[in-house]
């Protein structure tokens, strides 16, 4: 079971201790007043706007701002309005709301009680991912105790105000994470995402007005309340404020979780805290934020982990997943798995993303076992950038993206399978 | 309302639709402007999956789909300019990775959108090396339907018709990614009233129906416009004939009447035309009782003769005439002309009467009941009554429908009268007793018009010749009036003119005439008022 990150901060820095996970634990370290003050101090608009000033991003991949989000719900709207939070975490490369969901389920509560406030929401749905197991049970532990101290229900804090907050897991679909998708199962469909206009602000769960946001982005959300947005703004870049959790995987010597300010320059998240590349070796490649964010080759690590500076280098923040490849790393093996992950987890609605991600599979496939000529990866790549911008949900970018990023980069891995007509590098990972 | 402009062209489109359904609105779709597409369709809801009738929108960064994107005053669209171009083919060409390219062999071919838009708007060549997806072929999806996955590009208006028209939903998609199939619920066949329309919105070959498939080559066939004519709906239909042959029916679009679709059984009635149990000569019954084949002419004298004698004998009003609600308005006319002329007073209209749906199929099993009632006949009932009470010793009968339960239905009624005339299409009972015998065309051999349960004004034109001897209704009937020596009768019939006359004498029909009805058909006088009132 994983206890606490390697670096911690605001989010993680009592996850260690063993009686945090509880409410007691949590509200004998200020838990729960932030809440208390935005319901019983602050017009929600109040809220908006603070979290508006802190900055917040939302920490789900796309980076969108949280409390502009929250501005989209409507005002002078009879129906019951719902929050969403996206548990599903299902980006490979990313593991940092497991334990935001193990260790902090009353932060997250907390953040959800205050957004709940902010929006108008009477309900929110958590949708939890069906591998996390011990999360689910974790959050459902937490909910019961938030409804027993009266903190959760009818009558929120004494305050009036009504809440009711219910776990849904998902099976298993990393289309499930894609926030229209998630409603599509929670509402017990085939996770395909909607198309949009409507956005969920005007119809989401149920038809019903809906914020959808991830673990990560509602924990920070009682730190904002609770200390202000200039302490939050303290942290991290002027555009892109506040730490992140930084899930860091691969070849590096101490794989884990590190909760780091944004903009933390990627060479300090690998070398330094993560302990560099074991064995001696050479770092090839990494990508910066879940499988879906192209590479960056290892000339590129001095990067700021912020998106501001992170899109400069033609890929993304994503969420935070930080996935390390030595020399050792054949990166058509990497575009194989990459490539099979998407074809096979594409929802099959879109001509693009449907064909393009087998397709890209097919022949990144034949590169590998030596059986590609030069010619196709031309097509490859064509066919990346067929599929991007083009399709309902980001998916089809998400499959594309990092198979660009890696023929950006590294075209000449996939050259020399072409010449030498079979993988040339026998050390890499197998398939 | 809304001002766009889409290359060039400025267009007025109504409130909160979208680019695709405003320029369908205005007729302008692939007919003027071309933006193709698979997954939309006038009369489903919007699906966007297809993401082919992508359009460039000013001021919007990434290119739109046509289909999902509403309009907006101002607005300007490019929908054929170079970025369009490559989008459409990018489409195209994933469209054909697995495809398996089988158009020879494939049923669909001359009226496939994959076809169609592949030459239009797609790329010269493949350049897929790698293996196409095997799945299954020659599924029977149910008792009218044959699928075949490997063709089908999953544009799923077949699953959404399922869901929304006939609300049977017997369809779905299986799987994800580019292993998704279409396919039916285990133990749930395809086997709604409408299931073969999955059929003609499929864009390719994936659908086809057991009935038409491999029955010819789709370009053979000549899409004769025409009405259907199983119920008092009056669905729109292509005819598609070869070599004098109907091979089938399809739903002609007619947003007044069916949209785009119509049931199984009235697309399957295409098979009456040419039907073994078709009449195919006059006859008359000689002095041994049997019938004897002759020509019109006689058949003509022989009628004229019998009921000559009854008028002369016992005046005209022993003489009754049953209308058919399958004859056509001018044949009904110049009917309903004839017994005024003759003086013969009881007259009435038989319908056969079924099930209906709250969808298409209606009540009364055919086409022209309400012109029948508008033209001036009464209910069969009366006529059947009289015939009972023994006031009657003729009867000049237009098709069969009165030989039903609770009218005609016993031979003995019939067997007591001096004269029956028939004309008719199919053989039936009535060949047992009839005197005289005038085989007539099919809706699809002549030209006339219905009037539907919409009091809709529909026209047929003639699709086939017929097998036989025959001759429209009204045609038969005016050269008997002129044998006879009625008034205003000598022996000509001219649909056309009959309609003219018709319009004169009857308000309902006011302005109404076979041309300019058209192909979409017009509603009659007081039906086109009320419509305005709404």
């Amino acid at each position: 079971m994983l206890e606490s990150p390697y670096v911690t901060q605001y989010l993680t820095e009592h996850f260690s201790e063993a009686d945090y996970p509880t409410l007691e634990g949590y509200e004998r370290r200020g838990g729960y007043r932030a809440a208390r003050k935005a319901i019983t101090e602050m017009a929600p608009d109040e809220v908006i706007e603070t979290v508006k000033t802190a900055g917040l991003q939302g920490r789900g991949g796309a980076g969108f701002s949280a409390g502009l989000k929250w501005s989209f719900m409507p005002k002078d709207d009879e129906r019951p309005k719902y929050l969403v939070c996206n548990a599903d975490e299902s980006e490979p490369g990313s593991f940092k709301d497991r334990i935001l969901l193990e260790r902090g389920a009353h932060q997250m509560l907390e953040g959800i009680l205050i957004a709940a406030w902010a929006t108008g929401a009477c309900a929110t749905f958590i949708y939890i991912r069906g591998e996390y197991a011990y999360p689910a049970v974790q959050v459902e532990r937490a909910i019961a105790e938030a409804y027993a101290k009266g903190y959760l229900g009818e009558n929120v804090m004494g305050t009036g105000f009504r809440h009711d907050v219910q776990v849904t897991r998902g099976a298993g679909a990393y289309i499930c994470g894609e926030e229209t998708g998630l409603l599509e199962s929670l509402e017990g469909k085939k996770g395909q995402p909607r198309k949009k206009p409507p956005f969920p602000a005007q119809y989401g769960a149920f038809g019903m007005p809906t914020t959808v946001n991830n673990v990560e982005t509602f924990s920070h959300v009682p730190h904002i309340i609770g200390k202000g947005a200039d302490w939050f703004r303290g942290f991290g870049t002027e555009k892109s404020p506040g730490t992140t959790i930084f899930g860091v995987s691969g070849h590096v010597v101490r794989p884990g979780l590190y909760e780091l300010p944004l903009g933390t320059p990627l060479s300090e998240i690998v070398f330094e805290h993560a302990g560099g590349i074991p064995g001696g070796r050479k770092v090839k490649g990494v990508i910066p934020g879940g499988m879906s964010m192209p590479i960056l080759p290892a000339g590129q690590l001095d990067v700021p982990m912020a998106n501001e500076f992170l899109r400069e280098r033609k890929t993304m923040l994503g969420t935070g997943g930080v996935m390390v490849m030595d020399e050792t790393t054949c990166m058509v093996r990497a575009a194989s798995v990459i490539s099979y992950f998407f074809r096979d987890e594409s929802c099959g609605q879109c001509t693009q993303c449907r064909e393009g991600t087998g397709w890209m599979h097919k022949i990144i496939e034949r590169i590998e076992r030596g059986a590609g000529e030069e010619e196709d990866i031309d097509v490859l790549g064509d066919v990346a950038g067929k599929m991007e911008a083009k399709t309902i949900c980001a998916f089809a970018d998400a499959a594309a993206w990092p198979i660009q990023g890696l023929l950006r980069h590294f075209r000449d891995d996939f050259v020399e399978h072409v010449r030498q007509r079979k993988c040339p590098f026998p050390g890499s990972f197998e398939l | 309302m809304p001002k766009i402009t889409i290359d060039g062209n400025e267009l007025e489109v109504a409130e909160g639709r979208t680019i695709l359904q405003a320029l369908d609105d205005a007729g302008l779709l692939m007919n003027g402007i071309d933006i193709p597409h698979y997954c939309w369709h006038p009369k489903l809801p919007i699906d966007g999956s297809c993401r082919l009738c992508q359009v460039e929108v000013e001021g919007i960064p990434k290119l739109q789909i046509a289909c999902d994107t509403p309009v907006r005053d101002g607005m300007v669209v490019h929908t054929q300019n170079e970025r369009v171009k490559q989008a459409r083919e990018g489409v195209m060409e994933l469209l054909l990775v697995n495809h398996p390219l089988d158009c020879p062999i494939c049923d669909q071919a001359g009226e496939c959108k994959l076809q169609d838009y592949t030459y239009d708007y797609g790329v010269k060549a493949s350049r897929t090396k790698e293996p196409r997806r095997a799945l299954k072929k020659n599924v029977d999806l149910g008792p009218t339907i044959v699928f075949d996955q490997e063709r089908c590009i999953l544009c799923r208006r077949c699953v959404r018709f399922c869901r929304e028209i006939p609300k049977t939903g017997e369809l779905a998609i299986f799987n994800r990614g580019d292993h998704s199939v279409i396919e039916t619920f285990p133990g749930t066949p395809l086997d709604n009233p409408y299931s073969m329309n999955v059929a003609d919105i499929c864009p390719v070959g994936a659908l086809t129906t057991k009935d038409f498939r491999f029955k010819i080559r789709v370009w053979f066939l000549e899409e004769v416009p025409g009405i259907c004519t199983g119920c008092s709906n009056g669905c729109n239909i292509h005819l598609g004939v070869a070599n004098n042959k109907v091979y089938r029916y399809v739903p002609r679009r007619n947003d007044a009447v069916n949209d785009t679709w119509i049931c199984d059984e009235g697309r399957m009635s295409y098979r009456r035309i040419g039907a073994p149990d078709r009449l195919r000569e006059c006859a008359v019954r000689d002095a041994s009782g049997r019938l004897e084949p002759v020509g019109l002419d006689r058949a003509i004298d022989a009628a004229a003769s019998r009921l000559r004698r009854l008028i002369d004998s016992k005046g005209p009003g022993v003489i009754a005439g049953l209308a058919s609600a399958h004859a056509t308005n001018e044949d009904l006319f110049t009917f309903r002309r004839f017994l005024a002329a003759l003086g013969a007073e009881t007259h009435g209209v038989a319908v056969v009467c079924g099930e209906a749906d709250d969808l298409l199929v209606k009540r009364e099993k055919a086409p022209n009941a309400a012109g029948a009632r508008e033209i001036g006949f009464r209910d069969a009932r009366a006529v059947v009554d009289r015939i009972g009470s023994g006031g009657i010793d003729a009867v000049i009968a237009l098709g069969h429908d009165a030989l039903q339960e609770g009218l005609l239905s016993s031979e003995e009624a019939l067997a007591n009268l001096d004269t029956v005339i028939v004309l008719d299409t199919h053989a039936s009972e009535f060949q047992r007793v009839a005197h005289v015998i005038v085989p007539v065309r099919h809706a699809a051999e002549k030209l006339g018009s219905f009037v539907n349960v919409a009091r809709r004004v529909q026209r047929v034109v003639p699709a086939v010749e017929s097998m036989g001897e025959s001759y429209s209704d009204g045609e038969v009937i005016a050269k008997l009036g002129a044998a006879l020596g009625l008034e205003g009768f000598d022996g000509s019939y001219d649909a056309r003119q009959v309609a003219r006359d018709l319009a004169a004498a009857n308000p309902a029909f006011a302005g109404i005439d076979l041309d300019s009805v058209g192909d979409a058909g017009r509603p009659l006088a007081d039906a086109a008022a009320s419509e305005a009132e709404r």
